[in-house]
């Protein structure tokens, strides 16, 4: 690496890191992306779902090269079998080809004059005083160490959040908080543009499967379930979350899935938590998964990465406007008015999945059994949870208890 | 401390990402135990979607490794 010096450096390209990449390479900065992988994208580790929204709040338009498949409508079945569902008679979302679609943001920032550096890791931070001011990369091809400074450091590194950790902000994970989760990609399976969800405890104890539709008849279909679960006796005598079996039995159960061939086989662990307690410190950022910005009910992360990305590559702008790169300027800039927004969203659905998770498969069964088509519709398409609860409710005092215990709490 | 069989291991870094410890990271191509640092506390083998882990309580590293997991991890 000949250059050493930029005014933001950013580690992680995946969605959240490439989205600020470019936002700042627009405005005029110097901008360096390290990621440790050798391509990027590369393993994916995801159920590859997008709503269409976020993207296009962006002014981006997807390139039809890194959607796998339209989603028109989602199908969610109860514990019983009971099937509901709704379809949006529009495209409301995507199932990506995530590779691509990764491989697109980066070049979109390159375009905007962004360096990207892949199989490049950023082994430890560098400190002056205790300010952040910069950090050291290894390039995967030699065993040099390059000291690359800048004004910004912003860690955009997902789940295991390494240098975001060597900065000091709370990472780490409780087991309650992730889910652990298994997937496939199966062929063939004909579905109809929905994305399946099936709940149910016997299914998948605080959590669900999903069957994801993908291009040529493929679908992602995967599992998560609570990490603090001890569903099985695992290596080492030791009790814990194993999502595996119960994707398999899944599978055995299904008409079409069982004589499927998988494509892919895969697992990890989400994010199903409140956010971290603190995202900006002087000279330094954390966005996207790594700052457990993730979805609490589904486990999605991508939309809140670019959004995330975005208000980030706002607010760093103005910071050098003011040349002001300090926690305060930072926290009013992209912290606050981001808990304000996306977080309350986040706090909201925390809270639902909260609830969910207390259910039991009679509770379902009896929401699932009243619950109408246009339920579903106000719940996914408009994203108005409580006003469903609310009649459910109604219907079945027992629920209250639920809602009750959770808001004591 | 902790052994990973990296066969089974799908680098999900789920094991990192739950360590109190910073004692796992995802170098290079694979995940890398720091042994001084493990706490024995186990939520790695919890977590583990491809259960790829094993514990070792109170070994501190691999030349107190039992001989049969020495070689089974051909160390």
């Amino acid at each position: 690496m000949e250059k050493n010096d930029y005014d933001v450096v950013i580690v992680g390209a995946g969605p959240a890191g490439s989205t600020l990449a470019r936002v700042c390479a627009q405005g005029g900065l110097d901008v360096a992306v390290f990621d440790k992988r050798k391509s990027i994208g590369n393993p994916v580790r995801c159920g590859e779902g997008l709503g269409s929204r976020e993207v296009i709040e962006q002014g981006l338009e997807v390139p039809k090269w890194a959607i796998s498949t339209d989603v028109k409508g989602a199908k969610v079945v109860a514990p019983d079998g009971k099937e509901i569902i709704w379809e949006s008679g529009e495209t409301s979302g995507w199932v990506l080809e995530r590779k691509l679609f990764d491989s697109w943001l980066a070049q979109l920032a390159v375009l905007k004059g962004a360096e990207v550096h892949v199989n490049n890791r950023v082994v430890d931070v560098m400190l002056d005083n205790g300010r952040i001011r910069g950090v050291k990369v290894k390039n995967g091809a030699d065993s040099e160490i390059s000291d690359v400074t800048a004004r910004m450091v912003i860690s955009a590194e997902g789940m295991e959040s390494f240098t975001a950790r060597r900065m000091g902000f709370p990472t780490v994970h409780r087991l309650y908080d992730v889910d652990t989760c298994y997937q496939y990609e199966m062929q063939p399976y004909s579905h109809q543009n929905l994305i399946e969800l099936y709940f149910g405890n016997k299914v998948a104890p605080r959590g669900y499967v999903w069957i994801f539709p993908k291009g040529d008849k493929r679908a992602n279909v995967g599992i998560g379930i609570g990490a603090h679960l001890e569903t099985r006796v695992k290596n080492s005598n030791i009790k814990g979350a194993d999502p595996k079996p119960y994707l398999d039995e899944f599978i055995r159960n299904n008409r079409e899935l069982k004589d499927a061939s998988t494509l892919m086989d895969f697992g990890g662990v989400i994010s199903v938590c409140e956010p971290i307690g603190k995202f900006t410190m002087d000279n330094a950022m954390v966005i996207g998964t790594a700052a457990k910005q993730v979805d609490p009910i589904h486990g999605g992360g991508i939309a809140l990465a670019m959004e995330s990305g975005a208000l980030a590559g706002d607010a760093i702008l103005k910071a050098r406007e003011k040349n002001d790169f300090s926690e305060g300027f930072l926290f009013n800039a992209y912290e606050k008015p981001w808990r304000e927004t996306a977080g309350n969203k986040m706090a909201k659905r925390l809270l639902l999945r909260k609830v969910i998770e207390r259910l039991d498969d009679d509770d379902l069964n009896y929401i699932f059994g009243n619950m109408a088509q246009e339920d579903l519709a106000e719940i996914v398409g408009k994203n108005r949870f409580a006003e469903v609860a609310a009649r459910m409710v109604a219907g079945r005092p027992q629920l209250l208890k639920v809602l009750g215990a959770l808001m004591g709490k | 401390m902790i052994m990973i069989d990296h066969e089974k291991c799908i680098r999900c870094v789920g094991c990192s990402s739950v360590c109190p410890k910073n004692a796992i990271e995802y170098v290079g191509e694979r995940m890398v135990v720091y042994p001084d640092r493990c706490i024995d506390c186990g939520l790695c083998v919890k977590v583990c979607p491809a259960n790829a882990i094993e514990l070792f309580p109170k070994t501190r590293d691999i030349s107190q490794l039992p001989p049969e997991a020495r070689n089974r991890y051909n160390v």
